[in-house]
């Protein structure tokens, strides 16, 4: 995903029965391209990509257990938790916002820990 | 055989925050031998309304809940392995570190400590990791 980007991470580490996620942005999964945008649309691209992480080491947005949400200014709090309930609906992970600086302009970016 | 995936809750209602305000998160996930807490503000445990005040208050009042959440899923402040304070400015770290002493006394958890925006005027949020049971 952000693959061609010559960050010095891996998607994902597991480690026993934990993945450990890096923070994802909201790239095109396909193209790689940046997809800059509102809190709200952002949010819909980093849980897709965050799904296909999980799914790609055989776990799953429902096997979450903790997340920090870190988004670009503490004001747009809502326009994340609207997103992230549509992605979370039911017994949702721990979690914890950060408003922070984000790498690249990007307005969101989650880091997840789940289990397998 | 995958892992228990299990949301813990406060013995005290009036401290289960994110179902009080209807946020999309929980107040904690047990996950194989693992604690994952959200974040904590202080909040006061008779009213459950936010607790404001000095940085040494809203430590102490949100380590207090942070004691009580663990507990009522069988672990405790001395099981905590990793924990994470978001502090609103980083000149208070003497005044957070001088309450935060007082509830780890011996062999303190590893700790990072940030200056961040906060919500609603709180001026402390911590989060943390901590062995179950």
């Amino acid at each position: 995903m952000a693959a061609g980007y010559g960050w010095a991470q891996s998607a994902a580490i597991r480690a026993g029965n934990y993945l450990f996620v890096s923070g994802v942005v909201a790239i095109d999964s396909e193209s790689g391209e940046r997809l800059n945008g509102t809190v709200t649309s952002e949010a819909h691209v980093v849980f897709r990509n965050l799904k296909l992480v999980l799914e790609s080491a055989g776990t799953s947005l429902e096997r979450l257990v903790h997340v920090r949400a870190m988004i670009y200014d503490r004001i747009e709090y809502d326009a994340l938790n609207r997103v992230y309930r549509q992605y979370l609906p039911e017994g949702p992970p721990a979690r914890t916002v950060w408003s922070v600086q984000i790498i690249d302009a990007f307005k969101v970016q989650l880091d997840a820990i789940a289990v397998i | 055989m995958p892992v228990a995936r299990e949301i813990i809750t406060p013995k005290n209602d009036k401290l289960n925050v994110s179902r009080n305000l209807r946020l999309p998160h929980s107040p904690g996930i047990r996950a194989g031998d693992l604690i994952f807490l959200s974040g904590m503000l202080s909040v006061d445990p008779l009213t459950g309304e936010r607790s404001q005040g000095t940085v040494a208050h809203e430590t102490r009042q949100t380590l207090s809940n942070m004691r009580h959440l663990l507990e009522s899923a069988g672990s405790s402040l001395e099981r905590v392995v990793k924990i994470n304070v978001l502090l609103y400015d980083m000149l208070e770290f003497d005044n957070m570190n001088a309450v935060f002493r007082e509830f780890f006394p011996a062999a303190p958890p590893a700790r990072t400590t940030c200056g961040v925006q906060l919500s609603a005027g709180m001026k402390i949020e911590i989060e943390c990791i901590a062995l179950a049971g």
